[in-house]
């Protein structure tokens, strides 16, 4: 912290540094003496946080919108749509942009091998969508909400968003030492009653079949992948008939490759 | 007391020993990068958890403080200005204000006051004097403290490590508010000379 800059302990609240306080004239002067405070909070002795934790925070990050870079105090209950970060993306990903939709309907593509441009993709839509959905979303004890926790606190998760072509979107959490990955919608459609949401990995062309699901009129469901994941698979979702299909039958209403 | 009585401190990485990754890390984070929060946390958590608890003695809840702060930090990251100060600054910056949010807080008083026992307005200014010292890991921080006259590091160790605010340190000491004010200030200014910070 500058010496030079202004002595208002205000300037950090706007910062997000924590609630209002009451005792303004009796507190601390962060702005003033932050850098001190900082070689003063670094002598002190460190304590390790219990492992689990990092786990429930991880698995909060995966469902808490980031705000943008200037704006007003952070609203007490985020917004259920999704927040692209208004913030610059890193470099080397400009070559990287959203899949469009067309790319996620392209049934053709999506049953063929990854290709480069669907990863640098994915790599961009992870980058603008930070997070997506609300914590409501899940009841504790919920078993999807523990899985998807342990994937988000996994070492080498991956988080995919991309919008579903009927609406609403997907966000795709996966780790490979895991095996384990889990699809977050968000506004998907309530289907009839003989139809089912389908999800399937595919590899190398392949379609493997990943579990059935239907969505409430809320239209936000966490559905955690039946069979392994594989790092570089594509995730899958089509609309089949409720008893199942063994290979996809519709074209997929969202498609969502993973890096290798 | 408000010195530390648990053992269970560990060496770590200092974030301080490289605040460019810090810095970065946290500039990652303002992307949506959720590997870069969670190296980040790893960086940071222990010593975020070290001056919470300091703060607020109660284990449980310090943790409580840190998830709630680390989770402000991912929905805020894109706020942070490395040209301001460094990553790590703003970081315990939040965590302070917040562990002292908490403290202030009616339970959490009654819960600290029994395991600190320093809230005693009747004691008297030597024992409050003794009963604040501060066990500190940094040789170089020690020695800056020791710099300090005994006034300045009183308000110093009271205001930041007891996070008292200047009203309770001016009762507790049974000065005038706008003598303890001075103090601080003054032991801060000189920590700062003494400590070399760059700021």
């Amino acid at each position: 912290m500058s010496r030079s800059e202004s002595h208002d302990p205000i300037d950090l609240r706007r910062l997000g540094a924590g609630a209002a306080d009451t005792d303004v004239e009796a507190e601390f002067d962060y702005a003033e003496f932050g850098d001190v405070a900082t070689e003063l909070a670094l002598a002190l002795p460190p304590v390790s946080p219990s492992p689990d934790l990092k786990a429930r925070l991880m698995s909060q990050v995966a469902v808490t919108p980031q705000l943008p870079a200037q704006a007003v105090e952070p609203a007490p209950t985020a917004g259920l749509s999704p927040v692209p970060s208004l913030a610059p993306a890193a470099s080397s990903a400009t070559d990287a942009r959203p899949a469009s939709p067309a790319e996620q309907r392209a049934s053709a593509r999506w049953f063929t091998r990854t290709s480069a441009t669907l990863v640098a993709a994915a790599a961009a839509v992870a980058l603008f969508f930070g997070g997506v959905v609300s914590a409501n979303l899940f009841q504790p004890g919920d078993d999807a909400a523990q899985q998807l926790a342990a994937i988000v606190a996994a070492p080498d998760v991956q988080t995919v968003a991309a919008p579903v072509s009927d609406g609403g979107s997907a966000t795709l959490v996966s780790s490979e030492s895991l095996g384990l990955s889990a699809m977050v919608f968000e506004g998907l459609p309530e289907l009839s009653d003989d139809e089912a949401y389908a999800l399937w990995y595919i590899t190398d062309g392949q379609p493997t079949p990943a579990g059935l699901f239907t969505v409430d009129a809320d239209g936000q469901v966490v559905q955690v992948l039946d069979g392994a994941f594989e790092a570089g698979t594509i995730v899958g979702v089509t609309v089949e008939p409720s008893t199942g299909s063994p290979a996809p039958t519709t074209t997929p209403i969202v498609a969502i490759p993973t890096q290798a | 007391m408000l010195v530390l009585v648990s053992t269970d401190s560990e060496a770590e990485r200092d974030p301080l020993a490289s605040p460019d990754a810090a810095n970065a890390l946290l500039q990652r984070v303002a992307t949506g990068d959720q590997r870069a929060f969670s190296d980040l946390y790893d960086l940071t958590a222990s010593r975020m958890l070290g001056l919470v608890r300091h703060v607020l003695k109660d284990h449980s809840q310090s943790e409580e403080v840190v998830q709630e702060v680390m989770l402000e930090i991912w929905q805020t990251a894109a706020r942070f200005d490395p040209n301001k100060g460094k990553a790590v600054t703003w970081m315990l910056t939040m965590a302070h204000r917040r562990a002292i949010d908490r403290v202030r807080s009616a339970q959490s008083s009654r819960d600290r006051d029994t395991k600190v026992g320093i809230r005693d307005l009747d004691r008297e200014f030597d024992s409050v004097s003794e009963s604040v010292e501060i066990r500190v890991e940094h040789d170089r921080v020690e020695k800056a403290l020791s710099r300090l006259t005994d006034l300045q590091r009183q308000a110093v160790e009271l205001a930041y490590y007891g996070g008292y605010s200047h009203s309770e340190v001016a009762e507790m000491l049974s000065v005038p508010i706008g003598t303890v004010k001075t103090r601080l200030r003054d032991g801060m200014i000189r920590l700062r000379e003494e400590m070399g910070v760059a700021s």
